[in-house]
């Protein structure tokens, strides 16, 4: 009786976890790994679109019209994520399970805005920014972050005449 | 100026370390580090107890008491006789360099602790649970026995130890740290720390009675009940299991040829 009871405590306190450690793992990596070879499909579908930072106009685009396009997207982190940074906060460094999260997101958002300027029939997007925000919380405490948002912006243009 | 359309290079910002890796490094690692600062610690504890006389220690936490102590009414007949108790089995106890208070926490589950300075702290709960006053001068003598090996120290210094590198980890305010009963509760002694705190109680109880018996009856009650259904006794939680215990006492007092047989003093209360 005691034994069971036991049995169901230490079930509770360690086994748990650590199978929603591994359950996180796995299906995390999975979506992680589905999502890249996603996102570099999509990249060599809009390979040659002209995507730039500059923020004003290159001389040579004749531009007819114009307007702002976005992309962007929301992503949260997995559970075993999550406590592999958590560890890495004690002692500091890189949080080197983040830095595909981010990556995703980043290329995710950017993939987003120039399909839509694509879509719309724009020749090109220039003025390009990132940006990030951190949008809710994980825990009531008001701490932990359940997701983060990446919006990529830029002004799209339809080019008048062909680039000289 | 020609634009040239070049597709993005991969992975530059993210780091070429497998996410298990990097678990598995952060796991070991930080184990190790953990393992080495409780080491230290329990170094430092030693020499503490080393450095720092019982005499002093009786002299610093000679008023002190627990924050979160509920104790019962001041009035109350059990404190005075436990007191009294506690008077007449450290009078067994030649040059002892503590003053022993005695406090009865309001808590319904069965414990005793020993705590700085001389202060035992036993629960409503465990009074309620003793039967005759041969059973409580064991118990009380076995915290005493805490005290002269000065495990309670020990187990206080861990804890508090314990709790301030959790506070550090988890960004807590350091500051708010205090000695709590709850904290002590949950802290157990090894093994020898209970076999030689249960030897100098029954040591006591013989000098005090000339004989032993009855002494562990409660331990053997609780045996028995272990066996049907009970609630937990927490006193159990931070003492070896009821009926080891038995039998090593009975081994005891018969290697000293203590005398099992002898006038049980029924409880005054
Ligand atoms: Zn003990």
């Amino acid at each position: 009786m005691e034994d069971t009871v036991n049995s169901f405590s230490l079930f509770f306190n360690y086994g748990l976890p650590i199978l929603l450690l591994v359950f996180a793992y796995f299906i995390g990596n999975m979506i992680e790994k589905g999502h890249f070879r996603n996102i570099r499909k999509r990249e060599d579908a809009v390979h040659g679109f002209p995507v730039v930072s500059f923020d004003t106009m290159p001389e040579e685009w004749r531009a007819g019209s114009s307007t702002m396009v976005t992309g962007s997207i929301v992503i949260s982190l997995d559970y075993f994520k999550r406590v592999i940074a958590g560890l890495r906060g004690l002692i500091g460094g890189r949080i080197k399970t983040y830095e595909p999260l981010l990556e995703r997101a980043r290329r995710e958002a950017l993939l987003r805005m120039t399909e839509s300027a694509k879509e719309q029939g724009y020749d090109a997007v220039f003025n390009v920014r990132l940006e990030t925000s951190r949008l809710a919380n994980a825990r009531r405490d008001g701490n932990g972050t359940a997701g983060v948002e990446m919006l990529a912006f830029g002004t799209a243009v339809k080019f008048a005449g062909r680039i000289g | 100026m020609k634009y040239i359309a070049k597709k993005p290079k991969e992975g530059i910002n993210v780091s070429d370390v497998h996410p298990l890796v990097e678990a598995g490094t952060l796991v070991v690692g930080l184990t190790a580090i953990f393992i080495a600062i409780v080491l230290l610690l329990v170094f430092l504890i030693e020499a503490a107890l080393y450095f720092v006389p019982a005499e002093t220690e009786a002299e610093l936490f000679a008023d002190w008491l627990p924050e979160d102590l509920v104790t019962i009414s001041p009035s109350d007949d059990r404190l005075y006789e436990a007191q009294m108790l506690v008077n007449r089995l450290s009078a067994h106890w030649a040059d002892a360099p503590y003053t022993f208070r005695v406090e009865v926490d309001d808590s319904d589950l069965a414990n005793a602790m020993a705590l700085p300075g001389g202060l035992i702290i036993v629960t409503q709960g465990l009074l309620d649970e003793v039967e005759s006053e041969n059973e409580l001068a064991f118990v009380l003598g076995h915290e005493l026995g805490h005290f002269r090996n000065r495990d309670h120290l020990r187990a206080l210094g861990r804890g508090i130890v314990l709790s301030l590198f959790f506070a550090v980890v988890t960004g807590n305010d350091v500051a708010g740290i205090g000695i709590n009963v709850a904290d002590v509760t949950l802290r157990g002694f090894n093994r020898d720390q209970e076999s030689d705190a249960d030897e100098f109680g029954l040591a006591v109880v013989y000098a005090e009675y000339g004989h032993v018996d009855e002494a562990w009856r409660l331990f053997e009650r609780w045996d028995e009940q272990r066996n049907g259904t009970t609630g937990i006794v927490t006193y159990l939680a931070t003492h070896p299991d009821a009926g080891d215990r038995v039998e090593q006492l009975e081994r005891l007092a018969q290697r000293q040829q203590w005398p099992a047989e002898g006038e049980v003093i029924p409880l005054k209360w």
